[in-house]
């Protein structure tokens, strides 16, 4: 067994770390849709509640 | 611009299940690839344990190759059809590329620390070669943020291509330039490498390949997600 | 836009543009002149860049002459469409019946032109600053490289002009672009130089680097061809 090894884990760690950080940079990307879509989901909700007198609608 | 923003808006535009099925692959792959790697190939005779890095090293490589091929093909086919999926292609394969490029400098900077103790080796033709090819694809992501619109697409396109063409006129001009002060210093691996090794290199390879795919796929399925939304938002406010 | 054009009308549109901006810069000098002086102020920079007192610098040659002739190549290339940007000639030429390919054609001999004009000075000044020993007898082979490599900063920064002459920050986005492209044609240009001057004087080394020039033009003269449309596609 040679000496080296703290190289290659490190090399190893790095190229986990990137990959792994460059996940994460798509996960917050799905999370900023995600926001969007609740944003949407509520204006849709609002519209909802504007446009329907108190009644309410029956089936 | 406008026509090309909607025409798939409507039907399947997500798409999500490739990305799954690569996601999938790519884990599966790349484990079974960092255990072999790290538990069941022999050790180098010559290297000893630093040799390992190669494996990885060397398939993230030739994948980040095999990324700037797939932006300049999607570039073409961006020019031709002026479809917006070919440039969602060009942007993300340039984008993976970049960061499996700068996994090659890092990692070879720390064999080249390992094997001749200094992190950065002029002579070193592989090294140097990718440090010109980052440089050159961190400019698309420069121009592409700088111009508007169909512009912006348009040039995307042009410039994946020329970046493209740049690449191997890199690595030629730093080899030639190399093997008349240095012979090449390290071709490592290649035609002798013992099967036990060679195995384990390919595994690693079709590892990188799977992750590059599914990386693509999933960052396609958020800009389709991304763009479906646009044109969700902009038909609930003009309604 | 490609309307069959026949070849006499052809080359009397390149003429043309090419006249519009030599008579233009004949007239003001802006771009020769400054080309020339920035290049000279550099070639100074560079004696002292290197933090040494040493006086023979004779075996970077090479690099001093191209390293310094691709800042002067980024700053005149940049100002390749600066006449027509502030005259706003582009958008009359871009309407114009004249093919683009001659547009792009016209500008890339420019640019040859100015980088040619530049050499003139730039060489002979790295051989009477930076070379101790014979220079003279291989100029002939200094000026025959520096020509291929015109063409070649020609054809790659034409391309590269006209992408960055739409952008914000178009000054600031040129360098980007078009100094990582120019890494071959420096290297080649440098080593074929230093084969010849402070070197080992090897002309197979020297033959080398010049047909990878070549195949340098070739390849970025094929991209021009198959994207200049689509870079003033409006």
């Amino acid at each position: 067994m040679t000496g080296g090894n703290q190289y290659v884990v490190a090399a190893y760690a790095v190229i986990w770390f990137l990959v792994l950080a460059y996940v994460v940079m798509l996960g917050a990307r799905t999370a900023r849709v995600g926001r969007q879509v609740e944003a949407i989901t509520r204006m849709l909700d609002r519209k909802a509640a504007e446009s329907d007198p108190p009644e309410g609608d029956d089936g | 611009m406008p026509s090309s923003t909607t025409d798939h808006a409507s039907r399947r535009v997500i798409g999500a299940r490739a990305a799954l099925i690569w996601g999938v692959i790519a884990t599966v792959l790349v484990t079974v690839a960092s255990v072999g790697v790290f538990l069941v190939a022999p050790e180098d005779a010559d290297q000893g344990a630093i040799q390992r890095i190669f494996y990885f090293h060397v398939a993230i490589a030739l994948v980040s190759l095999v990324a700037f091929a797939v932006a300049c093909v999607a570039g073409i086919l961006f020019l031709r059809t002026r479809k917006l999926r070919w440039d969602d292609v060009s942007v993300t394969a340039v984008r993976i590329g970049i960061l499996f490029s700068v996994l090659v400098i890092i990692t070879g900077s720390i064999w080249a620390k390992a094997s001749w103790g200094t992190w950065w080796v002029w002579a070193d033709p592989r090294l140097v070669t990718y440090l010109i090819v980052v440089l050159i694809y961190a400019a698309y992501f420069v121009l592409r943020s700088s111009v508007d619109d169909d512009r912006r697409l348009r040039f995307s396109a042009i410039y994946a291509i020329v970046g493209f063409v740049s690449v191997p006129l890199s690595f030629y001009s730093v080899r030639v330039a190399q093997s008349f002060v240095h012979p090449v210093v390290f071709t490592s691996g290649g035609a002798n490498m013992p099967n036990s090794m060679l195995i384990w290199f390919l595994i690693s390879l079709a590892a990188m390949l799977a992750l590059f795919i599914a990386l693509l796929e999933v960052e396609l399925v958020g800009r389709r997600t991304e763009r479906a939304l646009r044109a969700l938002t902009l038909r609930l406010e003009s309604s | 836009m490609s309307t069959a054009v026949n070849r006499p009308r052809w080359t009397r549109q390149l003429a043309g543009l090419i006249r519009k901006d030599l008579r233009l810069e004949l007239r003001t000098k802006e771009t020769v002149v400054a080309m020339v002086l920035f290049a000279i102020v550099t070639l100074t920079i560079m004696q002292f860049g290197f933090g040494t007192r040493d006086d023979d610098l004779t075996r970077f040659t090479g690099g001093l002459m191209w390293v310094t002739l691709a800042f002067t190549a980024v700053l005149g290339v940049g100002r390749s469409y600066v006449a027509e940007r502030e005259q706003r000639v582009l958008d009359g030429i871009l309407v114009s019946p004249v093919p683009r390919i001659v547009l792009l054609a016209a500008k890339a001999i420019a640019i040859v032109i100015y980088m040619t004009i530049t050499e003139l000075v730039v060489i002979p000044v790295v051989g009477i600053f930076f070379v101790k020993g014979p220079y003279w007898d291989s100029i002939g082979w200094i000026a025959l490289v520096a020509l291929i490599a015109n063409v070649c900063i020609a054809l790659s920064g034409t391309l590269f002009s006209g992408l960055a002459l739409f952008t914000r920050a178009r000054d600031l986005i040129l360098p980007v672009l078009f100094l990582p492209a120019l890494v071959p044609v420096i290297i080649a240009g440098a080593g074929a130089t230093h084969a010849v001057v402070g070197g080992p004087h090897d002309m197979s080394e020297y033959r080398g680097y010049c047909l990878f020039l070549v195949g340098y033009a070739i390849l970025f003269l094929l991209v021009c061809i198959a994207t200049y449309d689509a870079v003033f596609d409006d």
